[in-house]
C-alpha cells in the first residue's frame, strides 16, 4: 500500500508533538514534581462566542489534570493510556477508528486495597469515555485527531458537479448513480479538481437528500447537494467549510422546523460546545438557514400577532424585520393542519435553552407550558447567537403555536414543490436567516 | 515467682450471731440449687483469696481447681489457693467453723461485705456430701504451716476439729489453701464460672490466676502489671449515715468519758466546734457520760446529726478504686484492644456513703462485637464482677439512655466494651441477688460523666483512625494507576529497556507517598498488587 506523503508528514508531526509533550511529563516525574497535564477546559463555561468572528471558541481557562487528585487520577491514567495507543498506531502506520482505540485501550486493572481485598476496574467502560479522552488529547497536544490519522464512522454524503481527488483516485461526484460519495474522515486530504456549481445545499435529512438527488435537483439548479444525516460530524462540517472557503460557494442549510434543526444549523455555522476547539477549522460562518422557517409555515401575519411581545424585547428595532417581507405562508390552512406536529415539552425546553428563559417567558402564552418552563428552565441564559431579532422572531412563532414541522412535509406537498418552488424561491428572494 | 514481703496487719475477729439462720440465709447467699451453689462457692473463695492478697499489698497468685470428687454422684471438690496474709492458726476453726465470724464487720470496702459466703458454702458442702473442709494456712511471720480438717456443728454453731497438724516451713510460703467438697452441677455452672473468672481477671491484671476445670482445661491469666490498687483504709462512720442502732452500739461499747469526746472520736468530720453545736441542737450536756444517755436522748442526737448541713463530705479513704492503670492493663490483658482508656472519678457521696466510679473503654482488637443497642458492659461493684440482672443495672440505663454513641463515632454493633466499676462502703444493690446496682441519681450522674470522659477520648481516636483510613483509601485510588501510567509513558518514550520504567515507578511512588504522607512501602504494596489484564 502506497502511503501518501500527506499522511507521512502528518504522522511525523503528530509523533513529534506527542513525544515532546509526554517527555516533559516524564521529566517532571523524575524531578519529583507532581505529574500534571495542563490543557484548555472543554466545558460550556469556557466556551466563548466570538461576536466578531461569529464563532464558538475555546476560552482561555486551563485545567490541571493531576495524578494526585483523587477526582482526576482516573482521567490522568486514561489520557496517558490513550496517548500510548495513539502513539503505537502512528508508529505502525495504522488508521484506527475511535472505536478501535476504545477496544485497544479497554482492559482490566486489578489491585488490592489496604485491607488486601482484590478489586477490578476497567480502564474505561463505554466508548463515550474513551471518545472524551481523545478530545482531551486533541486539546492537550493542539493536534486534531484527523492529523493523528484517527478515523471515525462518517455519515455525510455528497453529489454534484464536482471532481475530486481522494488518495490516488479521481472521482466525479456527478457520476454516482443513485448513490452518493461518502465524505471521507480526513476531508483535508481531498483535492478539488473541477467544479461547475453555483451553490451548496445541505439537507439535514438523508431521505430528503435522496429524493432531491433522484429528482435531479443538483443538475437542474447547479448545486452541490450534501446531507449530514442528522447532527453533522466533523468530516461533513470540514468538507462544507472547504467548499465555502476554497470554492467561494454560498452555503444553504435546510433543516426541520424545530429546535433541533435550528441547532444543527448553528453547529454548521458557528461550531459546537464539545468541539469548540475545532470551530476555526470546522465552522462555516457564512452558512445561511434557508428553512424550513416558521414564517414559511405560518406567514408574517403570525409574527404580527406577537408584535407587542417582541417589541417588549427589542423595542423599535423589531419593526424593520417585519416590514421587510410581509410574506405569505407556503402552506395553506388545510396543509398546515395536515403537516404540522404538536411540539412536545422536550422541544419547548430545547427552544428555551436556545433563546434563554427571560425571552421565552415573554413569548409563551399557554399558561400550563409557561408554568412548566418556569419550573424546569428558570434562569437558563440561552445562547447569544440565538438571541438575535431574527431568531427570536422565528422562535416566537414556535412558542405561540407550539408546533413544529419536518422537511418531509414540504416534500409531501410535492417533491416538485420542494425542488422547483420552495427552495429556488427562498434563494432568489434572499429569504433566509444569516 | 516473686512473693512480696508483707506484714500481716492485726485484723479484728468477733462472733456476732448464732448459726441456724443459715437455713433461711442460704437462698439469699445463692445456694438454691447445685449449679448455683458451685458457682457461688467458687466466688466466695476467690473473693476471699483476693481480699487476703491485694488488700494487703501482696501481688496475688491464685489457683482455682474444680475436680469431680465422686464417680457416681455429682460431687465436686473446690480448691482455692492464695499467697495472702494467711490466718493465725488459733482463729482457723472459728473462721471456717462458726457462721458469722468475720473480720469484715468493719467499715471499709471489701469484696464480700459480710464474709458469710464462705461459711455458707462450707455448710452447704457438709450437708450435701458429708465431707469436711480442709484448710492449710500460714502467715508471713510464722515458721510453721498449719493444717485443719473441720466440720461445723450446726446446732451449736461450733467448729469440730477432725484433724489438725503443722509442719515447718522450708520455703517462705504464706497464704491459704481451702478445699471443700459439695454437690454441684458443673455442666450447668460451667459458663457462669468461666465468665466470672474471666471478668475477675479483667480487673486483676496484677494477679496470676490459674483455673483448672473438671474437663481438664487450664486457664492461665498471667500477671501483666506489678501495680496494686490502693488498699482500702478503715475509717470511722460519717454522721450522714448514722442511725439509732449504730448510736446505741457506740454508746454501749464506748469507754469515753464525755458525750462530746464520743462524738469526736467515733465519727469522721466531727471536731470540737461541730460536736458542741450538735449537742446544743440535741439539748444534751456535752460533759455527760455516754453511758448515761437514754435512748430518747440518742434519738435526739441522731436527728440533730441527720439535719446538720455543714459536715464535710465523707472521706473516700475507705475506698479502693482499681485505678486507671489497672483497668487499662486488665482490659489489654484479656482483649488486646486497639484502643483502651480509663478514668477514675473523684470521690463523691450519696446519702452519706462515699463512692467512686471508674470507667474503662476498650475498642477493637479481640473485643467481641457488641449488640446493636449498646456496648458490651462489664459491671463491677467493689471489684466483684456482676454477671446477672444486667437489664436493671444503673450502668445499663446510662449506656442505653444517657449516652448517644453515634456522637462518639461508635456505630453499633461495634467491637466495644465499657467497664464500669463502682466502689463504695455501701453499694446500693438492687434486690437480694446483689447482681445489679440501683438507679441512684448521684451514682448515675457520675457513671455518665465518667463514660463521657472516656468516650471523648475514644472519639478522638476514632476520628483520627477514620481520617487515616480515608487517607489510605485515597492513596489506593491514586497508586492503583501508577503501573498503567508508567507503562504508557515508557511506550511513548520508547527506550524499552525497563530501566526507565523502574525509575519512573519509584519516583511516582515517592511523589504519592510525599504528597499523601503515607509511608512508601504502603504505597508500594498497592502498586505491586496491580495487575494489568488485557
Amino acid at each position: 500500500m502506497a502511503i501518501s506523503s500527506v499522511d507521512k508528514y502528518a504522522r511525523q508531526r503528530s509523533l513529534e508533538i506527542l513525544r515532546k509533550k509526554f517527555a516533559s511529563i516524564a521529566k517532571r516525574i523524575l524531578e519529583g514534581k507532581k505529574p500534571v497535564l495542563i490543557m484548555p477546559k472543554r466545558v460550556l463555561s469556557n466556551t466563548i462566542y466570538d461576536m466578531k468572528k461569529k464563532l464558538l471558541l475555546l476560552g482561555p481557562e486551563m485545567k490541571r489534570r493531576s495524578l494526585l487528585d483523587v477526582n482526576e487520577a482516573r482521567k490522568f491514567m486514561q489520557t496517558l493510556l490513550m496517548a500510548s495507543i495513539i502513539y503505537e498506531a502512528l508508529v505502525n502506520d495504522e488508521y484506527p477508528t475511535i472505536r478501535d482505540l476504545y477496544y485497544r485501550g479497554k482492559h482490566t486493572i486489578s489491585y488490592r486495597d489496604i485491607s488486601g481485598k482484590l478489586h477490578h476496574e476497567n480502564t474505561w467502560d463505554e466508548q463515550r469515555e474513551s471518545d472524551a479522552v481523545i478530545r482531551d488529547i486533541e486539546v492537550f497536544l493542539g493536534v486534531l485527531r484527523e492529523e493523528m490519522l484517527i478515523l471515525s464512522k462518517e455519515k455525510g454524503k455528497v453529489v454534484g458537479n464536482l471532481i475530486i481527488k481522494s488518495g490516488d483516485d479521481v472521482i466525479d461526484l456527478s457520476k454516482m448513480g443513485h448513490g452518493a460519495y461518502a465524505i471521507e474522515p480526513t476531508p483535508d486530504l481531498i483535492e478539488f479538481k473541477d467544479i461547475d456549481a453555483e451553490f451548496v445545499l445541505v439537507v439535514e435529512k438523508d431521505a430528503v437528500f435522496q429524493q432531491l438527488h433522484r429528482y435531479g435537483f443538483w443538475k437542474k439548479y447547479k448545486a452541490i447537494l450534501i446531507t449530514s444525516a442528522g447532527q453533522p460530524d466533523r468530516a461533513t462540517r470540514r468538507f462544507v467549510r472547504r467548499l465555502s472557503e476554497e470554492l467561494k460557494l454560498p452555503i444553504y442549510i435546510l433543516t426541520d422546523a424545530d429546535p433541533y434543526g435550528w441547532y444543527i444549523y448553528s453547529v454548521f455555522k458557528i461550531g459546537s460546545i464539545t468541539l469548540s476547539y475545532e470551530s476555526e477549522r470546522l465552522a462555516t460562518s457564512n452558512a445561511k438557514f434557508i428553512g424550513v422557517s416558521m414564517t414559511d409555515i405560518f406567514g408574517e401575519e403570525e409574527v404580527a400577532k406577537n408584535i407587542n411581545k417582541l417589541a417588549s424585547i427589542f423595542g423599535k428595532e423589531i419593526k424593520k424585520i417585519i416590514s421587510k417581507h410581509g410574506k405569505k405562508a407556503y402552506l395553506s390552512e388545510k396543509e398546515r393542519r395536515n403537516y404540522i406536529i404538536k411540539a412536545k415539552k422536550k422541544d419547548v425546553e430545547r427552544a428555551v435553552e436556545l433563546v434563554g428563559y427571560d425571552v421565552a417567558d415573554k413569548l409563551i402564552s399557554n399558561p400550563e407550558i409557561k408554568k412548566y418552563i418556569r419550573q424546569k428552565k428558570l434562569g437558563v441564559s440561552g445562547y447569544p447567537w440565538f438571541r438575535t431579532p431574527e431568531w427570536i422572531k422565528e422562535i416566537s412563532i414556535f412558542f405561540s403555536k407550539l408546533a413544529k414541522l419536518e422537511i418531509e412535509a414540504m416534500a409531501s406537498k410535492g417533491l416538485k414543490f420542494l425542488a422547483d418552488t420552495y427552495i429556488p424561491a427562498k434563494i432568489e428572494t434572499g429569504d433566509w436567516i444569516d | 515467682m516473686g512473693v512480696m514481703s508483707a506484714v500481716a496487719p492485726t485484723e479484728r475477729y468477733r462472733a456476732i450471731s448464732p448459726a441456724e439462720f443459715f437455713y433461711k440465709y442460704r437462698e439469699i447467699a445463692g445456694f438454691s440449687n447445685p449449679a448455683r451453689a458451685l458457682y457461688q462457692a467458687v466466688r466466695e473463695f476467690v473473693e476471699n483469696a483476693l481480699d487476703a492478697t491485694d488488700s494487703h499489698g501482696i501481688l496475688p497468685n491464685i489457683k482455682i481447681i474444680i475436680e469431680k470428687a465422686d464417680e457416681n454422684r455429682e460431687f465436686y471438690r473446690v480448691t482455692v489457693e492464695d499467697n495472702g496474709i494467711g490466718l493465725p492458726p488459733h482463729v482457723v476453726p472459728e473462721a471456717f467453723g462458726r457462721v458469722l465470724f468475720s473480720s469484715k464487720y468493719i467499715l471499709r470496702q471489701t469484696r464480700g461485705m459480710f464474709g458469710l459466703g464462705a461459711k455458707v458454702a462450707i455448710l452447704y458442702g457438709q450437708m450435701t456430701t458429708g465431707r469436711p473442709v480442709e484448710v492449710i494456712t500460714s502467715q508471713p511471720n510464722l515458721r510453721r504451716i498449719y493444717y485443719f480438717k473441720l466440720r461445723i456443728d450446726i446446732n451449736k454453731n461450733e467448729p469440730i476439729i477432725i484433724e489438725r497438724g503443722s509442719w515447718r516451713k522450708n520455703r517462705d510460703w504464706h497464704g491459704t489453701i481451702v478445699s471443700m467438697t459439695l454437690e454441684g452441677d458443673w455442666s450447668r455452672a460451667k459458663q457462669r464460672i468461666k465468665d466470672y473468672i474471666l471478668r475477675t481477671a479483667v480487673v486483676t491484671p496484677y494477679a496470676n490466676i490459674v483455673f483448672m476445670t473438671p474437663d481438664g482445661e487450664i486457664y492461665y491469666y498471667e500477671r501483666v502489671i506489678d501495680k496494686l490498687p490502693r488498699p482500702p483504709k478503715e475509717v470511722k462512720p460519717h454522721p450522714y449515715g448514722v442511725d439509732l442502732e449504730l448510736m446505741k452500739r457506740i454508746r454501749d461499747r464506748s469507754s469515753f468519758s464525755t458525750v462530746k469526746e464520743m462524738l469526736m472520736k467515733s465519727f469522721q468530720g466531727i471536731g470540737n466546734i461541730t460536736a458542741s453545736s450538735l449537742l446544743e441542737i440535741a439539748g444534751i450536756n456535752p460533759d455527760l457520760s455516754p453511758k448515761s444517755l437514754s435512748d430518747k436522748q440518742l434519738l435526739e442526737l441522731v436527728n440533730a446529726m441527720k439535719n446538720y448541713k455543714r459536715f464535710r463530705a465523707p472521706t473516700s479513704e475507705a475506698l479502693s478504686p482499681l485505678g486507671e492503670e489497672v483497668i487499662k492493663a486488665g482490659l489489654k490483658r484479656i482483649y488486646e484492644p486497639e484502643f483502651v482508656e480509663a478514668v477514675t472519678r473523684k470521690p463523691s457521696a450519696y446519702q452519706g456513703h462515699p463512692f467512686i466510679v471508674e470507667v474503662g473503654i476498650a475498642f477493637g482488637g479481640k473485643v467481641p462485637l457488641s449488640s446493636d443497642k449498646y456496648p458490651t458492659l462489664l459491671r463491677y461493684a467493689n471489684k466483684i464482677p456482676l454477671l446477672y440482672d444486667e437489664g436493671s443495672d444503673v450502668s445499663t440505663a446510662v449506656v442505653k439512655e444517657d449516652i448517644s454513641w453515634d456522637q462518639y463515632l461508635v456505630r453499633l454493633p461495634a467491637p466495644i466494651i465499657v467497664l464500669v466499676h463502682l466502689c463504695s462502703t455501701k453499694v446500693p444493690f438492687k434486690g437480694v441477688g446483689k447482681e445489679s446496682i440501683a438507679d441512684v441519681k448521684e451514682i448515675r450522674n457520675e457513671i455518665k460523666l465518667a463514660i463521657q470522659e472516656v468516650a471523648r477520648r475514644l472519639r478522638v481516636y476514632l476520628s483520627r483512625k477514620l481520617k487515616e483510613e480515608e487517607k489510605k483509601k485515597k492513596v489506593v485510588s491514586l497508586a492503583k494507576y501508577v503501573p498503567e501510567v508508567v507503562r504508557a509513558l515508557t511506550i511513548i518514550l520508547g527506550d524499552g529497556q525497563g530501566e526507565e520504567a523502574k525509575l519512573l515507578e519509584e519516583k511516582l511512588v515517592e511523589i504519592v507517598s510525599l504528597r499523601t504522607g503515607l509511608p512508601r512501602d504502603e504505597v508500594y504494596k498497592v502498586v505491586k498488587s496491580v495487575e494489568i489484564g488485557v
